[in-house]
């Protein structure tokens, strides 16, 4: 019998299904963007939970926690002996006897999912350009074998080439002069090996985030903060899309973290922004990555003792970093004062230093506009900044 | 199919001698996101809803990260159709043969299927092309709200019910009959409740089904398999989920204080009520360690007659809270009323649970729990 399902030609009814739901899942983002976003811990295991009641079906449930019925491990088949945890009792409701079709929705995104949908709504809400994937135009796919017109530096074949040379000369000098040594002089024959591979150039860039996770910052502060990183990595990720991403957070010290850490953050201690600037500047060793930049969320409060040497701080930042990006927290729309204005006067001075007051979506976009205005001036050719340093780069001969 | 082929013959005349009959069997081997797929619709060619997107969604990634995947589908119509996983093992799949043999099995003699729909799939599909004319006709949000209201009401089917005062207490009977909707409103909601009778039967007899199933399978495999590939299995039987293993367990029990003619009678005539409650022993409680939780408490009971009434419970209410309509209500007005009042109802749930029956009765709801009345009509939920 000929089965058409057999040759892939079916109605993928699950993946339709799957659309419609994701569909209402994105509507149910839209309206809960913020709540979500709040979340103290937004990424655990790589996902973000959602409280979502409105994408299961509206069934009523029970308001308490009442007696189940569950599973040990004895009935698993699994060890007898020892205590039994919680984590090991199988509840049974689900399996049972609810729902046909499995247990309860709660809806988990990942959390790549999860910025995609946010950076969808706050791009529409902020009524800013989006881009597409970007085209592969120009280039030209093609059977015939590559023309060689180029040298390779670096890879196996001029290090084979290398060898062979030495090798060559080893046993031209032995033949014609009788001594054992080379005459190979790796300026010239081995030109593409003296230069350290660690000074290519390197086009991804650095990006370090640096958070103040001091008590004042959670709620409103913190979903200020992941709106605008999250909008920053949809333009950087074009831009750059193999770049490095480096997380601090601090509050009386700095700590880097991984990206899941850093939206996992418990508000508390006091605020030294100097620890955080430090924390930044030790990443930077032996970093060769092209553009270094540094985003720097806090509310500016600095204890006064730390004052000065955050100044100092900042000031050395500016040196190390091509560009550094200061974003005040401040979704209550007061004054600007404490160390934030210092970095409001400063950043009048330095092409290379940024200043955003972070009040709601409105000046996020101000602040993008602000941060990533060197995308704009790449492509006129100039790099505003770029005069600070660079030219102490490149040891090419 | 075809290196099965040899195999699914020996299983079927094996079963055959130990006293099963069955409708024909149609196996056919398919991917996981086909299983996936018929798993979270429940049949391969229902409508296209948001809800099943979720568990299909979950499935897909579970299977992907090889947490857990469905081995084997069968569906209970006329003939069987059973879904084979092609990523299985040669094993594996041999095991789901004779496992769908049980089920395939218990379809055609089991006392409660007698009455269910062998053609459930061919309406279904019925089903979804008149849903796709109703989209047409009347807009697809229209519908799909209508939809999701009737998917709302329809746990509370019974299949098993036949009297019609009785029935008429269950929200999904007492709408069709009663709720003042547009003719095609209500073909939508008596499609709906047909459906979830189909599923309301297999849900009724999963514990039943899985473990004769399972008990079946592992009688015929003892002769096909070799002595280390039977080893094997038991480890696997062991690792069931729960449905299998409890059920499995109960037929062994049968088998071995009342011998196999017993087994051939209980398979018949019994659903996991009536099997749970004559049974299920303090000792098999104790063996199988299933307890009743008590999750404020952090306290287990391995007592027999907690752990039946719990099970019973849940088989009988889906593990839902159980609310009846309210008899002797006339007209415009409907009452409901929460069974059992000790127990607290999130109220959010009610508020979304109302609105949705107030989207097909149009007139006021009412809802009797947590000690007070909730009403959901045109301006929204209100409470005293």
């Amino acid at each position: 019998m000929e089965d058409p399902a057999e040759k892939g030609m079916r109605i993928h009814r699950g993946r339709l299904a799957q659309y419609k739901h994701d569909q209402l899942l994105r509507e149910y983002l839209k309206q809960n963007l913020n709540e979500l976003i709040q979340q103290k811990e937004l990424v655990v295991n790589g996902k973000v939970k959602t409280q979502i009641a409105t994408l299961d079906l509206p069934t009523l449930k029970y308001g308490e926690e009442l007696p189940v019925l569950a599973q040990g491990p004895g009935g698993q088949g699994r060890s007898k002996g020892g205590k039994v945890s919680d984590e090991e009792i199988v509840v049974l409701g689900g399996i049972l006897g609810g729902d046909h079709h499995g247990k309860e929705l709660r809806v988990e995104l990942d959390f790549d999912e999860f910025v995609r949908l946010a950076q969808e709504v706050l791009l529409e809400e902020m009524e800013l350009p989006t881009f597409h994937e970007p085209t592969r135009s120009g280039e030209v796919e093609t059977e015939d074998i590559p023309e060689l017109d180029d040298l390779d530096r670096i890879g196996l074949r001029p290090d084979l080439n290398l060898e062979e040379t030495m090798i060559h000369s080893l046993l031209r000098n032995v033949r014609e002069r009788g001594v054992l040594d080379y005459d190979v002089d790796l300026r010239y024959d081995g030109w593409y090996f003296v230069e350290d591979p660690a000074s290519y150039q390197n086009h991804r860039s650095l990006e370090v985030y640096v958070l103040d996770i001091s008590g004042s910052m959670r709620g409103e502060y913190l979903s200020l903060v992941r709106k605008t990183i999250f909008v920053l990595w949809y333009y950087l990720e074009k831009r750059y899309p193999t770049n490095l991403r480096r997380y601090v957070v601090f509050q009386d010290v700095a700590e880097e973290k991984t990206r899941e850490e850093f939206f996992c953050v418990e508000s508390s201690g006091g605020t030294h922004i100097s620890s955080g600037f430090e924390k930044a500047m030790e990443l930077l060793e032996g970093v060769t990555e092209y553009d270094k930049f540094l985003f720097m969320f806090t509310d500016g409060e600095t204890s006064s003792s730390d004052f000065d040497l955050a100044r100092r701080r900042y000031e050395e930042a500016l040196e190390k970093f091509d560009l550094v990006c200061y974003g005040h927290v401040n979704p209550g729309g007061r004054g600007i004062g404490g160390f934030s204005e210092v970095v409001q006067e400063m950043a009048r001075k330095r092409p290379n230093a940024t200043f955003a007051n972070l009040m709601d979506l409105e000046t996020i976009k101000a602040a993008l506009t602000e941060f990533l205005a060197f995308l704009r001036g790449e492509r006129g050719g100039s790099r505003p900044w770029r005069s600070t340093r660079r030219s102490s780069r490149g040891s090419r001969h | 199919m075809e290196e099965y082929q040899a195999v699914v013959e020996r299983i079927e005349a094996l079963a055959r001698a130990k006293g099963l009959s069955f409708d024909p069997v149609y196996f056919r081997m398919s991917d996981g996101e086909e299983i996936a797929e018929v798993a979270s619709m429940g049949l391969p060619n229902r409508f296209i809803h948001w809800y099943w997107g979720g568990t299909f969604k979950e499935l897909v990634t579970q299977q992907s990260k090889e947490v857990f995947s469905i081995l084997e589908l069968v569906l209970n119509t006329n003939p069987s159709y059973a879904f084979l996983r092609r990523n299985n093992t040669y094993l594996q799949n041999v095991l789901v043969i004779a496992h769908v043999f049980g089920h395939a099995d218990f379809f055609k003699n089991n006392h409660w299927y007698q009455k269910s729909n062998k053609n459930m799939l061919n309406e279904a599909e019925l089903h979804a092309r008149t849903i796709r004319q109703y989209e047409q006709a009347y807009g697809a949000e229209r519908v799909e709200k209508v939809l999701d209201a009737c998917l709302t009401v329809a746990s509370t089917v019974n299949a098993f019910e036949r009297n019609p005062a009785e029935r008429s207490k269950r929200l999904i009977y007492y709408l069709e009959e009663r709720a003042p909707l547009e003719e095609w409103e209500r073909h939508l909601l008596q499609l709906i409740r047909e459906e979830a009778e189909y599923f309301d039967l297999i849900q009724r007899t999963h514990i039943i089904n899985e473990g004769w199933a399972t008990y079946v399978e592992s009688t015929l495999l003892r002769e096909v398999l070799t002595a280390k590939e039977w080893a094997s299995i038991c480890m696997q039987l062991c690792n069931r989920p729960s449905p299998y293993l409890i059920g499995y367990s109960l037929f062994k029990r049968i088998e071995e204080t009342m011998g196999y003619e017993r087994v051939l009678v209980v398979r018949s005539f019994y659903e996991d009520v009536r099997l749970i409650d004559e049974v299920l022993t303090e000792d098999l409680v104790r063996r199988l360690d299933i307890f009743v939780y008590d999750p404020k408490e952090k306290t287990k009971s391995y007592d027999l007659q907690q752990v039946k009434e719990m099970l019973i419970h849940q088989k009988l209410y889906k593990g839902e809270p159980h609310v009846e309509v309210e008899p002797g209500h006339n007209g415009r007005e409907l009452v409901l009323a929460h069974c059992e009042e000790d127990k607290k109802l999130d109220p959010k749930r009610i508020a979304l649970f109302l609105k949705a029956v107030h989207t097909l009765w149009r007139n006021p709801v009412k809802l009797r729990a947590n000690g007070r009345v909730y009403t959901y009509d045109r301006r929204g939920l209100s409470s005293t």
